[in-house]
């Protein structure tokens, strides 16, 4: 009976009409979609959170001028009258100091056993409340004598995109740090000893080797105990990070701010802006769509306004004849809301791919974000739809139509 | 439902008329198990009568009440079970579904109600003669076709009373012996009232009581 009534009220569908509306409401949500769906994907990859080193910590160094290459100029390390000055700063809440390893260091890295390459290097280390990790893994025991290291994100990408590929050895994420694999040889002091290293992170931030300063007191005590300690470089946790004194006190005192932020800071703005612009514009062809939507199925009732009015008069109850129209339009917006996440699954696979291939560090972000939204606005619309053509039989029923 | 009351009820297009009826501004009772003949001439509100009785017009004065319950109190769902259960009409325009065909005007009806079976209906259709019309478009059909199939869609569905507005304007006299043999089996048979109108030509029956309006 419900084809019926199914075959009464479809007479004067417009199939133009609704073709018009599915594809422009499709496209416009797949736009809404792909647009909040990039933005979750890519975000990350701008505003890399640095585990390891908290916002309000500036890593401070004196810039490096020719003179000083030559060793004539002032010297590049920072004096203890330059901390305590620093320390007096209005924005200053304290100040901590690189201090590096003195003494001979080779390292070589290799994942699961597999293949090495060897280097010399250098460690340093701040002290531990400055380090922004579970302080149980940042400890170092002679004893033990694994070193817990945190490396420059860049290096990742130097042994993904230089080495790994040369060598045809798998690239690593930063989820599989535990894989690789380092032996430390430290030497001075006419003493030689091997250790194992375990990276326990990569940072944005930091351009360092960093270990714990337990481990560096130790070795330097051990390895190079009459070495000069000057600091090259300062760790300040300030109370704004946005302070403009921060940056007039850093040009006055010809100093440096290795600092990332601001750009990664800019660019997300952008990504924000083209983001926000990209989903008001799929919102725009949607809201479009959805109006097309409501005057084509306005124009069916008014069309159909008899036969409505008399399905009523012969004991049809508004709500019975009211379904037809509203499953037309919650079904369409069903399939709308299906399509379009199918298309954004297959593009997303697409350019998470290209991604990877740029950023192997990437983690796999969620649909949930967009299958959430796109399942809001199909409930929003629908509930609009299904409440619009409620009114409008009821308008029949009231013998205002 | 056994009773409509009708008391001092007038459309509101007649206020401040001279009205001599024997219906409006009067106070006028329809039982239930019986039968009624409004006659009417042109213009004195037949069909208003019938459209407010269904619950479909509210522009009248005075009060009309079914079992001493005030209908302008009625809600949506309250009309639409007593146009489903209660209450049938056959209304003077018919009101059928050109697009559909005579048996699906009358499947319409009676897939709400589930009232009748497939057999019934076709046996109607017989007695009418208009068995040869059952799948044709009832928008092809004449009017005197029409009426026919829409006084079986009136008879598909349980009531207390059955309305019938003008319901044999054109048909012959033999066929509208028939329609009203049929129609008052089936009154019979759900023990119900009837209120006929007729602007002159009306079925001929046993009526209880005959109202001038």
């Amino acid at each position: 009976m419900m084809s019926l009534v199914w075959k009464l009220l479809r007479q004067h569908i417009s199939i133009a009409q609704l073709a018009g509306f599915f594809f422009a409401n499709l496209f416009g949500m797949f736009i809404v979609l792909l647009g909040l769906q990039f933005y979750t994907d890519v975000k990350p990859l701008f505003s890399q959170d640095d585990g390891f080193l908290k916002p309000e910590y500036l890593i401070v160094s004196k810039r490096i001028s020719g003179m000083s290459v030559l060793g004539a100029g002032e010297s590049c390390g920072f004096s203890e009258k330059d901390v305590a000055d620093i320390s007096s700063q209005s924005f200053c809440k304290s100040v901590g100091v690189f201090t590096a390893s003195q003494y001979k260091v080779v390292c070589s890295m290799g994942v699961n056993g597999v293949a090495r390459f060897g280097t010399d290097m250098f460690f340093e280390s701040v002290p531990d409340k400055y380090v922004d990790t579970d302080l149980s893994n940042w400890t170092f025991s002679p004893e033990e004598g694994t070193i817990p290291i945190i490396l420059p994100r860049t290096y990742l990408a130097i042994y993904n995109f230089g080495f790994a590929q040369s060598q045809s050895l798998p690239k690593i994420s930063e989820g599989i740090v535990g894989m690789i694999d380092m032996l430390v040889v430290l030497r001075g002091n006419g003493q030689e000893q091997r250790l194992k290293g375990k990276v326990i992170g990569f940072s944005t931030r930091l351009n360092t080797i960093l270990v714990p300063e337990s481990f560096i007191q130790w070795s330097n005590a051990k390895f190079a105990p009459e070495a000069d300690l000057t600091p090259n470089r300062l760790i300040v946790e300030v109370k704004n990070p946005t302070d403009d004194a921060i940056v007039k006190y850093i040009n006055d005192h010809n100093y440096e701010l290795e600092d990332d932020k601001l750009d990664a800071g800019k660019a997300t703005y952008f990504l924000k802006l083209v983001t926000i612009l990209v989903i008001c514009i799929g919102m725009l062809i949607s809201m479009l769509s959805f109006y097309i939507l409501m005057l084509s199925i306005y124009l069916l009732v008014q069309k159909n306004t008899e036969k409505l009015r008399n399905l009523l008069l012969i004991g049809y109850s508004p709500v019975r004849v009211s379904l037809p129209y509203q499953m037309l339009t919650v079904g369409m917006n069903g399939v709308v809301l299906i399509l379009s996440l199918t298309i954004l699954f297959i593009v997303r696979r697409y350019y998470m791919n290209m991604l990877w291939v740029m950023f192997p560090q990437m983690q796999d972000g969620s649909m949930w974000p967009s299958i959430c939204l796109g399942i809001g606005l199909f409930i929003v619309v629908s509930m609009i739809n299904i409440v619009a053509v409620r009114n409008r039989v009821m308008k029949i029923w009231n013998r205002k139509e | 439902m056994n009773r409509i009351e009708l008391h001092n009820t007038l459309p509101c297009v007649f206020e401040g008329r001279d009205v001599q009826s024997e219906v409006w501004l009067q106070d006028v009772v329809f039982r239930k198990g019986e039968t009624y003949l409004v006659e009417a001439s042109s213009g004195t509100g037949k069909s208003s009568l019938c459209s407010y009785i269904i619950g479909y017009r509210k522009d009248y004065l005075g009060n009309i009440s079914f079992d001493g319950k005030d209908i302008s109190k009625y809600g949506v769902s309250d009309w639409t079970s007593i146009r489903k259960n209660t209450l049938s009409l056959l209304f003077q325009e018919l009101r059928l579904f050109p697009e559909l065909t005579a048996m699906e005007n009358i499947e319409i009806k009676n897939g709400l109600t589930g009232h009748k079976k497939r057999k019934e209906i076709e046996l109607w259709f017989e007695r009418l003669g208009i068995a040869d019309k059952m799948d044709a478009k009832v928008g092809r059909m004449s009017f005197g076709q029409q009426q026919r199939v829409a006084m079986i869609r009136a008879l598909v569905q349980p009531f207390d009373f059955l309305m019938v507005d003008e319901p044999i304007s054109h048909l012959d006299d033999d066929n509208s012996a028939i329609m009203a043999s049929i129609m008052m089996e089936e009154v019979q048979r759900q023990g119900a009232g009837v209120i006929v109108t007729s602007i002159g030509k009306h079925m001929e029956m046993p009526y209880t009581k005959t109202f001038r309006l």
